[in-house]
């Protein structure tokens, strides 16, 4: 096993560098010249271009592309992630505050839609062809069809503007920081951002319910006279849900492009949200970074299903 | 006992009617293909296939059906709500709203199907040289699908729009950049089964090239996922392109898209008071995604036959 995680985590390095390398290439295709970020825009007039040359070689802008590749690469290994462009801020710092705010929404959504999903999946999966197994598959399609903006905008009209249940949007009110009112801030974004995530997780608990559904052993329980309950809960369902709790990893990426769209009709003040803004701003470092850390927790959320999967079902080789 | 217990279900009906008929000696030979009854019966299927005939031809002939110019500003009818004249209303310019969606779609459609087939080309051409040859060509392909395939999608699409800036042409390439990973794999993995077949090997006996064995003789018989592929990437495409326009790094805005047309109702006034102007576009985007994935997924239940049920 230990041997197993360690060959998945070095063959994973490689691919690591090459994506890096290649944020850095197009970090380096962006439009401007890195020295006219350094000096406030005013000043910049004044500048001599042998000044202009100086400050270049200063910061080791005249390198060769390679060598300027590894020393940025080693400024990321430490940690240091650069300037925002748009107002000077640390990116370091931009990340650690927009982090745990995108990471409760992706917490909320992940439980919502795993939750959800699992069930109506395995509803419909021992009701198959009834009308509620046709209703869910319909519902799911819709679910997977609707641009999650849109439904972002229904909701809000729905839930803020008319039946003002829930804000409009944002994280927290300054000075209200107790759990509840928190949580009715999280409430739509997680919802719209879980819904549509639901209907993948629902079709694939279904047909893997159907799978196991049709394997001997739950004849054999179902003949030993079991009540049809304790077949379909204890025998089919523990045994179907393994393979959707490992597709969570899978729906990370989805996750990630979701959160984007969401944190920015919510206002959520998220990673999401940030990028979207550096995006707009043009803000390269700062999109680069993001794009990075996307990837690398892509990675490694992958890393962990294969692990998992390794783990869970004796099956998978172990070389 | 479970089966008698079990709630009966159309294709239980369906097979009693069909075990009448055979009892009786009624039963005739069919002469359609067995694929295209499949899909006929598939009532999701022709509900989704008319609805999204209906989208792409009103789109198609838009000027037939409206008389307005998308982009035809009218001072004198701002904000009017939807009437006989103006279907969809008005909006803030005056604009018709209903003719702005038709010729708005075909410029959503166009973008997520050329989008879609572009990505299909490139997987599919790669993909199948890919599986049927392997070796060093092989591997080389399928590190790079992984390297685009680690991206979350939409994090790499707005990357590349960021640097290469927005556009409609640059928007596809993009596209096309970003999504041929699937049908690559797709394809590959489908010749790699393929490749073992015996008729391949009499192919090679009889020395044909590798060029055609590979695309005009193996490739025809791996292309029913591939088509359903196009049809869901398609509907992903749609999806992402009006999500891009609705975060303004999409088409740009004097072009009428899906996506631009929700872009300019973003503020929560026109979210309270004007509800023509989001609601038809949300309604008509949902709508034809949703006809697309269903006939994808009518033509995968039809031709594969690993995904019953």
């Amino acid at each position: 096993m230990l041997k197993f995680s360690l060959k998945k985590i070095l063959a994973m390095i490689p691919m690591a560098l090459v994506i890096s390398f290649l944020i850095y290439l197009g970090l380096e295709l962006t439009p401007g010249d890195a020295v006219s970020y350094m000096i406030p825009p005013d000043q910049l007039a004044n500048v001599s271009p042998e000044k202009l040359e100086a400050i270049r070689e200063l910061y080791g802008l005249n390198d060769p592309f390679i060598v300027r590749y590894f020393r940025w690469l080693i400024q990321m290994l430490q940690g240091n992630f650069g300037f925002s462009l748009t107002n000077g801020v640390p990116i370091k710092k931009i990340l650690l505050e927009t982090y745990p705010a995108t990471l409760e929404l992706s917490v909320a959504a992940l439980l919502i839609s795993t939750l959800l999903g699992s069930f109506l999946g395995i509803v419909s999966a021992i009701r198959r062809g009834s009308i509620a197994d046709n209703a869910l598959t319909v519902a799911g399609m819709l679910g997977v069809s609707i641009p999650q903006f849109f439904l972002g905008m229904v909701s809000i009209l729905l839930f803020a503007l008319q039946l003002k249940w829930l804000p409009i949007g944002g994280r927290m009110l300054p000075g209200q920081t107790d759990l509840l009112s928190h949580i009715r801030f999280l409430i739509l974004p997680a919802l719209v951002l879980g819904v549509t995530l639901t209907a993948g997780v629902m079709r694939y608990s279904r047909s893997s319910m159907l799978d196991t559904m049709n394997k001997d052993y739950i004849r054999t329980a179902r003949s030993k006279g079991l009540p049809e309950w304790r077949v379909n809960l204890i025998h089919g369902f523990r045994v179907a849900i393994t393979p959707v709790v490992v597709l969570i990893g899978f729906r990370l990426p989805m996750l990630i492009g979701g959160s984007v769209v969401i944190e920015t009709i919510f206002q959520w003040p998220g990673i999401g949200n940030a990028f979207n803004m550096a995006v707009r701003g043009q803000n390269y470092p700062l999109v680069m970074t993001i794009a990075l850390f996307s990837v690398f927790a892509v990675l490694i959320a992958s890393l962990l299903v294969d692990i998992l999967t390794a783990a869970l079902d004796p099956r998978v080789k172990l070389h | 006992m479970f089966t008698l217990t079990r709630t009966r279900t159309r294709l239980d009906r369906q097979f009693d009617r069909i075990r009448d008929l055979e009892e009786a000696g009624l039963n005739k030979k069919s002469t359609t293909s067995r694929a295209l009854r499949k899909l006929l019966n598939n009532r999701l299927a022709m509900f989704g296939l008319a609805i999204f005939l209906i989208i792409l031809l009103s789109s198609a002939f838009a000027p037939l059906l409206t008389s307005y110019d998308p982009l035809g500003v009218d001072m004198r009818s701002i904000l009017k709500k939807p009437s006989l004249l103006h279907l969809f209303g008005t909006d803030k310019l005056g604009r018709d709203v209903f003719t702005r969606v038709l010729y708005g779609g075909r410029i959503s459609i166009f973008v997520g199907l050329g989008s879609a087939l572009g990505a299909a080309s490139i997987g599919v051409l790669l993909g199948a040289y890919g599986g049927y040859k392997g070796g060093w060509f092989d591997k080389t392909v399928i590190r790079f699908s992984e390297i685009f395939m680690s991206f979350p999608q939409l994090i790499l699409v707005m990357m590349l729009v960021s640097i290469f800036g927005q556009g409609l042409s640059n928007l596809m390439i993009i596209f096309i950049i970003t999504g041929w990973g699937s049908v690559y794999r797709l394809t590959r993995a489908r010749m790699l089964s393929l490749r073992e077949e015996e008729y391949v090997q009499s192919l090679k006996s009889f020395g044909l090239n590798d060029f055609i064995i590979c695309y005009k003789h193996i490739l025809p018989n791996a292309i029913s996922p591939i088509v359903v592929n196009i049809t869901l990437s398609t509907a992903m495409f749609i999806l992402e392109e009006s999500a891009l326009s609705f975060l303004g790094l999409g088409v740009p805005l004097e072009i009428a898209t899906w996506g631009n047309i929700l872009n300019a109702s973003q503020d929560l006034f026109t979210l309270q008071n004007t509800w023509w102007l989001w609601l038809p576009v949300g309604v008509t985007i949902s709508l034809f995604v949703m006809s697309i994935n269903f006939v994808g997924d009518g033509l995968r239940d039809t031709t594969d036959p690993t995904q019953q049920g």
